[in-house]
């Protein structure tokens, strides 16, 4: 059926579709779009498409190099590391906990932080604004430091380090949410709404909170990325997800020690850890930049 | 001669389907020492003109016209470097919202004196030259009514009233005693007081210098009382253009006849709670203009013939583009 | 009205590090193991003995009082004793912290030298190739796990090329008296007959962890100034110092520079936090004799008190380097403009 534009109707698009037209129109954000896509669907797919398992040990095939070397075999995609476990599957299951990890952390840190800044953003008082000082003074301590103090109390391991990262987390997206529920509190459809009889809880779930979708969406890929960033460094550092476990930063820290002969072992799940950020930040400056098109426009 | 001529302008835009014509066909002559007005309802493609004369056109319109001339000077063939210049020392404009066009960091002091050229102050030494600077900017403020210089050159933007940000702007613009001074509808939003400190100032420079003004508006109330010739725009093309004295006794466009109307103190007949009059209807967009007078379906007196885009008659000096003047109407 | 301002933000400090040092007091109940033993560090302690310092830290009376002793024996310098070393923490720190300090004063001062003159270049290049080029390298650049980043660099500079040393931050061959820490002003000072060639390998041992150190921060520094360079030109006073035909260099220099510098540079004290992380991961890497490296192995050993009181001296060094940089940014900015434009 041809497209009969008979009637020169003016297109307004919804929010949502605009910023979705916005996006589409940086090719690299797309790239960046479909990059992320595969990743998560290589979380979801994972155990299906690995062709070992990660944790099988074969004594028999320690350090193989990868397919496109010369003595490398088919078999072993991307080589095996010393001890013989299959590299390909290992970056798959890697790139499952990594990311997996990653989304769960921003999705419960988002949930406590966006309730917390909510409720800092509308209330007012000594009390509240010495709470959000002593909260952006938080945020001035480095992520890694909370690591190592929680790691300290509850003791090594992958639970105790999502802990860690999550509490690192939560200040920042309180403070951009307070920020922006306070900008909205003071514009006049809340007023309006306030006039109404509108309590607060109604205020923020019906009237705030449909506006602030865009900077929640730009604030989760921001969080996503650092997660990812954080999960990796203290697996490196062996603070977090232990071995034998096939997280992207103890796989890094293992294959630290044949590094030399064996690039290879480092590569990989560095790139990995790469381009899932690199992936998760230029969709994340997409949207930005999507969503200050469309404003202006 | 006159100071700036323009004679069928037009600019296009070009839209997903093809090129919209944002003015068509606009004239208008602003002669030296007058202070001319230019009328129209927001989105009547007022600031367009402006920003075509001053050159500071977006790159995706495209701009044609019979004649567009600055004192004899075709504007559209010459270099950027020379409409610097003009810009610089000829035309000044001053714009809306006069704290946005401040830097909100800098003392308005600084900013003053900034926009002294250098060539104002080349011939003597350069430490007399921040002095000679500082006693051209306070002869500046004085000029245009800001008697305490002393507290408003120290002055930041945020701390000033809006009509002394008017009134300092204006003397920003009074530093290369130009020829021509575009108010691009100066007075918006302002408190009916500080709008006519704004307005006297304007006319008194007008009377003491000579200096022309275009003042661009859609304030019938502010331009009565100062302007000699007026010009109405609507939707992009000229409707009327006169003397103010004649286009407020006897319009000829149905269009000034309704602008005039909407105002209630032109009306001396008007019954108690009755409706205030209004034409039908908004102003049409950009994809969707009517072909021939685009006044066409929301003017009163529209006929078959207003399909077709009236040409620009005048009767003495006072030109109008309409089918169906209101020539015949009794006052 | 300035001076208000400074005050409010002195107290909102002192309140901070009170939190701060709570926060560390209950480190030491919250950690396993006997609290008294945390506090001081001994272990193995008799009977006598523990009776003692339980009186001398007030553990038989309440928990204010135990706070109170513990804040005054920060004042004395009586941090305790680490597990592992059994030597004085705050000598330890005393020589661990500078070490840090050192590499991420020297990574941020060259971040802040190459990132704002990028990014201003980019902002009034916007929507052309230099900025599109910059910017894509700043997004590959800040997306790299720093960790990798280093170990590439030692992989291809130091065991592929040979050209930069591994590890340590000065050759084991030199012997350097410790004075502010810092170790190129200790060579300078000292009076060893070798000061050229020690400075020689100690400048070698800098280049790699600043590099990687550099590289991420850089790219932060580089997106925030960019963006507010963006801002700051397509406002409407920028275009209205056009109209009044001032010309582009004078509108950048006079109007685009101190309009975009100011709202990013409370942006700026945010980052420290980061850049400590990142050297702390770096000094793992390289095996810079940092504060970094010396809290993860505290953590590997279960050294609690070197813990606490490493906490205490980063979260304390942040902090008080963040809210300098906040009053700065006041101070510098007449209009008091509050918000900041820029996101990274």
């Amino acid at each position: 059926m041809p497209n009969l534009d008979l009637y020169q109707e003016e297109f307004h698009p919804s929010p949502l579709v605009h910023t979705w037209l916005e996006f589409r129109k940086s090719h690299i954000a797309v790239l960046g779009l479909w990059l992320l896509a595969f990743f998560i669907v290589l979380v979801i797919l994972g155990p299906l498409i690995a062709p070992f398992d990660p944790l099988l040990q074969n004594p028999n095939a320690f350090l193989v190099q990868p397919a496109w070397d010369a003595s490398g075999s088919i078999r072993y995609l991307f080589g095996t590391d010393s001890l013989g476990r299959d590299l390909l599957s290992r970056l798959i299951y890697g790139c499952r906990m990594t990311l997996g990890i990653s989304l769960l952390l921003v999705v419960i840190s988002m949930l406590i932080g966006i309730a917390l800044g909510a409720i800092a953003g509308m209330t007012r008082g000594v009390r509240s604004s010495v709470l959000n000082h002593l909260l952006d003074s938080l945020m001035a301590v480095p992520t890694l430091l909370i690591a190592i103090v929680i790691v300290g109390i509850l003791g090594i391991g992958l639970v105790n380090s999502m802990w860690a990262i999550c509490l690192a987390l939560v200040p920042q997206v309180v403070h951009n949410t307070r920020e922006v529920v306070r900008a909205e509190m003071q514009k006049e459809y809340v007023l309006a709404s306030k006039l109404d009889g509108a309590k607060k809880f109604h205020l923020f779930f019906y009237c705030v909170l449909p506006n602030m979708y865009e900077m929640l969406v730009v604030q989760g890929t921001m969080a996503l990325s650092i997660a990812i960033l954080d999960i990796s460094a203290l697996g490196f550092l062996g603070l977090g997800a232990q071995p034998p476990s096939p997280e992207l930063g103890v796989m890094l820290s293992e294959g630290l020690r044949e590094a030399y002969k064996s690039p290879w072992l480092i590569a990989l799940p560095g790139s990995a850890i790469f381009l899932m950020v690199l992936a998760v930040n230029v969709v994340g400056d997409g949207l930005r930049s999507a969503l200050r098109n469309r404003l202006q426009n | 001669m006159a100071l700036l001529d323009i004679k069928n302008l037009t600019l296009e835009i070009e839209g997903s389907n093809g090129w919209m014509k944002a003015l068509d066909k606009v004239s208008m002559r602003v002669e030296e020492g007058e202070i001319r007005a230019l009328v129209g309802e927001s989105g009547s493609g007022k600031s367009l003109i402006v920003r075509s004369i001053v050159g500071a056109i977006p790159e995706n319109f495209r701009i044609t016209a019979d004649r567009m001339t600055w004192k004899g000077k075709d504007l559209l063939t010459m270099s950027d470097m020379e409409r610097r210049l003009i810009m610089r020392s000829d035309i000044t404009v001053i714009f809306q919202n006069p704290l946005l066009s401040l830097d909100p960091c800098a003392t308005l002091g600084e900013q003053l004196m900034e926009s002294i050229p250098g060539d104002l102050v080349k011939a003597q030494w350069f430490w007399q030259r921040a002095k000679s600077r500082r006693q051209m900017a306070i002869k500046l403020l004085h000029k245009v009514g800001i008697k305490d210089h002393r507290k408003y050159l120290k002055a930041y933007p945020h701390q000033i009233a809006d009509d002394i940000g008017q009134k300092f702007l204006i003397a920003c613009a009074l530093v290369s005693s130009p020829k021509l001074l575009i108010a691009d509808d100066p007075t918006r939003g302002m408190e009916i007081t500080t709008k006519i400190q704004v307005l006297k100032l304007l006319s008194r420079l007008n009377e003491t210098r000579g200096l022309t003004i275009l003042f661009v508006s859609h304030d019938l109330l502010a331009i009565s009382s100062m302007a000699s010739r007026m010009t109405v725009l609507y939707c992009g093309q000229t409707v009327e253009d006169g003397k103010m004295h004649q286009l407020r006794k006897r319009p000829l466009h149905p269009y000034t006849k309704a602008l005039l109307d909407s105002a209630p103190s032109f009306r001396k007949d008007l019954p108690p709670k009755s409706p205030l009059a209004a034409l039908d209807g908004t102003i049409p967009t950009l994809q969707h203009l009517p072909i021939g007078c685009r006044l066409g379906p929301r003017c009163p007196r529209a006929q078959k013939e207003c399909v077709k885009t009236p040409e620009l008659r005048h009767v003495q000096d006072h030109f109008y583009s309409c089918h169906f003047p209101l020539i015949r109407d009794k006052q | 009205m300035m001076l208000a301002h400074v005050i409010r933000k002195f107290n909102l400090l002192i309140l901070t590090l009170l939190v701060l040092s709570i926060l560390s007091f209950m480190l030491v109940y919250l950690f396993p193991g006997d609290p008294l033993v945390n506090l001081t560090g001994l272990e193995d302690i008799d009977q006598e003995t523990y009776q003692r310092l339980t009186v001398l830290h007030g553990f038989d009376k309440s928990y204010f009082h135990q706070y109170w002793y513990y804040i005054r024996g920060l004042f004395d310098g009586e941090w305790g004793l680490s597990f592992s070393s059994g030597l004085p923490l705050a000598n330890e720190i005393a020589q661990t912290l500078p070490a840090s300090i050192e590499l991420s004063a020297y990574a941020l001062i060259l971040s802040l030298l190459i990132g704002v003159p990028l990014g201003f270049v980019a902002g009034f290049q916007h929507h052309k190739t230099t900025d599109y080029g910059l910017l894509t390298a700043s997004v590959v650049a800040y997306s790299m796990p720093i960790f990798w980043l280093s170990l590439i660099l030692i992989l291809v500079f130091s065991l592929q090329l040979g050209w930069l040393p591994l590890s340590g931050r000065i050759s084991l061959l030199f012997d350097i008296p410790h004075h502010t820490g810092f170790i190129l002003i200790d060579i300078f000072f000292s009076d060893l007959s070798y000061k050229g060639a020690a400075a020689k390998s100690a400048f070698y041992h800098l280049i790699m962890p600043t590099a990687s150190l550099t590289i991420v921060t850089a790219a932060i520094i580089f997106r925030l100034t960019r963006r507010s360079v963006i801002e700051v030109m397509s406002s409407t006073y920028v275009q209205a110092a056009y109209t009044r035909g001032l010309s582009g260099f004078q509108v950048v220099m006079r109007h685009g520079v101190r309009n975009a510098l100011v709202p990013i540079i409370p942006l700026f004290g945010m980052q420290f936090a980061v850049l400590l992380t990142n050297a702390m991961i770096v000094e793992v890497v390289f095996s810079w004799p940092g504060i970094g490296s010396w809290l993860i192995q505290a953590i590997n050993q279960r050294d609690y008190p070197a813990i606490r009181a490493g906490m205490l001296a980063v979260s304390t060094l942040v902090i008080m380097l963040t809210v300098a940089t906040d009053l700065l940014a006041k101070l510098i900015n007449p209009a008091q403009m509050g918000t900041a434009h820029a996101e990274s």
